[in-house]
């Protein structure tokens, strides 16, 4: 007898099921590329063990974005003024048809990622307009997914599949129709700020991976928790209507968790200083060994490049003489710029852009071939959400939790150079730091950034 | 007409901000992106954000995203209230002084700020709700009667009555005709 239901056995969450049609995904062509795309890019120059894959992350965010579906679908879960407003929630049809669409999005929605992930996308790698989301979509829409998606009974609509993959941030630009709240809120199930399965499933892998304890919470409680509300009233008057997702005060704890989980991740592995100089240093050998210094986005070119093409490009580049063959040993040498300068609170304040004037001071006196800067902030993710007290009434997270209230935001402003003029730049900066950050004035005139 | 730097938008927001708190808006982060929407779409403040229709009206992830770096800058914090409301959003010392800093680009746009917070400082989330899809319909579709209007926000937010979509659509049609009067 053939069996319909397989199983994969997976370091975070054991055993992982699956059915034979999710099998045809698991076995397509697009999702086997996810085997050779790292899910930390270069992170593992810096914790070795960093070398899982968006392989097993996409059927992780899979399993977990189900048990959360079953959670918060389940009718004694859902109050009736929710279900009021998201009627799928009362039709069967509409359930069944749903939880195949978040599956298959959940499976798909790294789908898009060129080699590298993240590093490899920024800084004009792809076309103007293009991002991994709309890779994704493409890559969805295939022919070769579309045979799976129409195999299916009720067959499964490409686009339902691609909203819920990658939301509504990249979704609405990409996809010509707009979300429904029912469509929302499936979607935040799986790429959502606060409790989405993607967020779930990569801080406790990447954690158990690299070695680090801090990215562990209690995910079984935190998901048991989970719960479709309202929001919260303002105290002006007026209980928007439309649902999201939240928690039942019992699982506070466990969000708090996530969230202080998510900021010491971004804080010492994902915006750790010689992690970030490698995605800057990566990006600079793919803009000069790429045609034209860009990714192409036709499918079947994806199929070709993955991390294993662009180490190989990077190993034998750094055999060679000449601007390839330098561009590679920062990575495969070691021989990556040095920070000189991150980002501090009393700066900040003086300046908001302390370090971009450092930069640009720092490449005035250096040249600019020999200082990198980088900068990016990451909220705790959305704080303020319903939460469901025992007594049946909706409370702002915030007011309940002075965690979560205290949380900070993930930040980091970094200016590199080359090692050669460490040193040098140090000195310089001490001298020369407090007269760059008070410089700034008011900018008069209007300016596209 | 070009886009405002991220410093000088910052400033903007935060300036929006105070004028709505002071307009007795609640000034959480639905006020916020619904009055924003406002004065980029009705009254052509350059902000450069990207809007969606999403839960809540139109939606901006780009001035999500903002809201985040301007309180990971300590320019913007939350203002916790007691249970069970949600948190305002007000400006810090940091953020006080970067107003100080762009003082000239906030009176080049004063007076559309105090117009967008004159407008929707009273009203609760609900009518804000109400009032943003409307107007968002409307630029999507223009023209458009009110009637139009109304049957298209029922039809994106079945929970709005045909009477309340009718309502907010002519409250749209009339911010229009104020806002040109005020040119």
């Amino acid at each position: 007898m053939v069996k319909n239901t397989h199983e994969i056995r997976d370091a975070i969450h054991t055993f992982i099921q699956f059915d034979s049609h999710e099998r045809k995904i698991i076995d397509s062509r697009p999702f086997q590329r996810l085997r050779h795309i790292n899910q930390l890019a270069l992170t593992n120059l810096v914790y070795p063990g960093a070398t899982h894959k968006r392989f097993e992350h996409s059927l992780g965010v899979m399993h977990l974005a189900d048990r959360i579906f079953g959670v918060v679908t389940l009718p004694e879960h859902v109050g009736p003024e929710v279900r009021e407003v998201l009627p799928e929630l009362s039709r069967e049809d509409d359930l069944r048809y749903w939880r195949k669409v978040l599956r298959a999005a959940a499976l798909c929605h790294d789908l898009g990622h060129l080699p590298f992930s993240h590093a490899g996308e920024k800084e004009g790698l792809l076309p103007k307009g293009w991002t991994h989301e709309n890779l994704t979509v493409e890559f969805i829409r295939s022919q070769e997914m579309r045979e799976i998606w129409e195999a299916l009974t009720p067959p499964l609509r490409p686009d339902d599949i691609a909203k819920l993959a990658v939301g509504a941030k990249e979704g609405a630009k990409i996809i010509d129709s707009e979300f429904t709240d029912w469509q929302a809120i499936l979607a935040d199930i799986i790429v959502g700020d606060a409790f989405g399965a993607d967020r779930m499933d990569y801080l406790l892998r990447d954690s158990h991976h690299i070695g680090v304890a801090y990215g562990k919470f209690d995910h079984y409680r935190l998901i048991d928790t989970l719960r479709i509300l309202r929001p919260p009233p303002t105290k002006s008057g007026g209980q928007s209507h439309e649902p999201t997702l939240g928690i039942e005060e019992g699982g506070l704890h466990s969000i708090e968790a996530l969230l202080l989980a998510r900021y010491a991740m971004f804080s010492q592995v994902y915006f750790h200083r010689v992690r970030r100089i490698y995605d800057i240093h990566l990006r600079d050998f793919l803009k000069e060994w790429l045609c034209n210094g860009q990714f192409s986005t036709a499918i079947e070119d994806l199929f070709k490049l993955t991390d294993v093409e662009v180490t190989q490009a990077l190993r034998q580049a750094s055999l060679e003489n000449g601007k390839l063959g330098a561009l590679a040993d920062r990575i495969i040498r070691r021989q990556h710029f040095k920070a000189i300068y991150e980002r501090n609170p009393d700066d900040i304040k003086v300046n908001p852009d302390a370090a971009l004037a450092i930069y640009t001071a720092a490449s005035e006196e250096f040249g600019a071939e020999n200082v990198r800067k980088d900068q990016d902030r990451k909220g705790g993710g959305d704080s303020d959400f319903p939460v469901l007290s025992r007594d049946g009434s909706i409370i702002s997270s915030l007011t309940l939790s002075q965690i979560l209230e205290n949380i900070p935001e993930a930040a980091i402003d970094y200016v590199f150079v080359e090692p050669r003029y460490r040193d040098n730049a140090t000195k310089w900066l001490e001298k020369n730091r407090r007269d760059i950050i008070e410089s700034a004035k008011e900018e008069v005139s209007e300016s596209t950034e | 007409m070009s886009q405002l730097n991220r410093l000088q938008r910052n400033a903007i927001v935060l300036s929006l901000a105070g004028e709505l708190r002071a307009a007795e808006s609640w000034c959480g982060e639905t006020h916020l992106q619904k009055a924003v929407y406002l004065l980029q779409e009705l009254t052509e403040v350059p902000l450069g954000f990207d809007f969606i229709l999403y839960k809540h009206g139109p939606f901006s992830f780009d001035l999500r995203d903002a809201l985040i770096a301007m309180r990971a800058d300590y320019q913007l914090r939350h203002l916790i209230h007691p249970i069970p409301y949600g948190p305002s959003l007000v400006a810090t010392d940091t953020g006080k002084k970067l107003q100080e800093r762009f003082s000239s680009v906030i009176g080049k746009y004063r007076k559309q700020v105090t117009f967008v917070a004159k407008q929707l400082g009273s009203k609760s989330v609900t009518e804000l709700e109400r009032i943003g899809t409307a107007l968002y319909v409307q630029r999507e579709n223009e023209p458009m009667t009110v009637d139009q209007n109304a049957r298209r926000v029922n039809e994106l937010k079945p929970h709005v009555s045909l009477d309340l979509a009718k309502a907010a659509a002519e409250q749209v049609d009339e911010m229009v005709a104020a806002h040109g009067s005020s040119d």
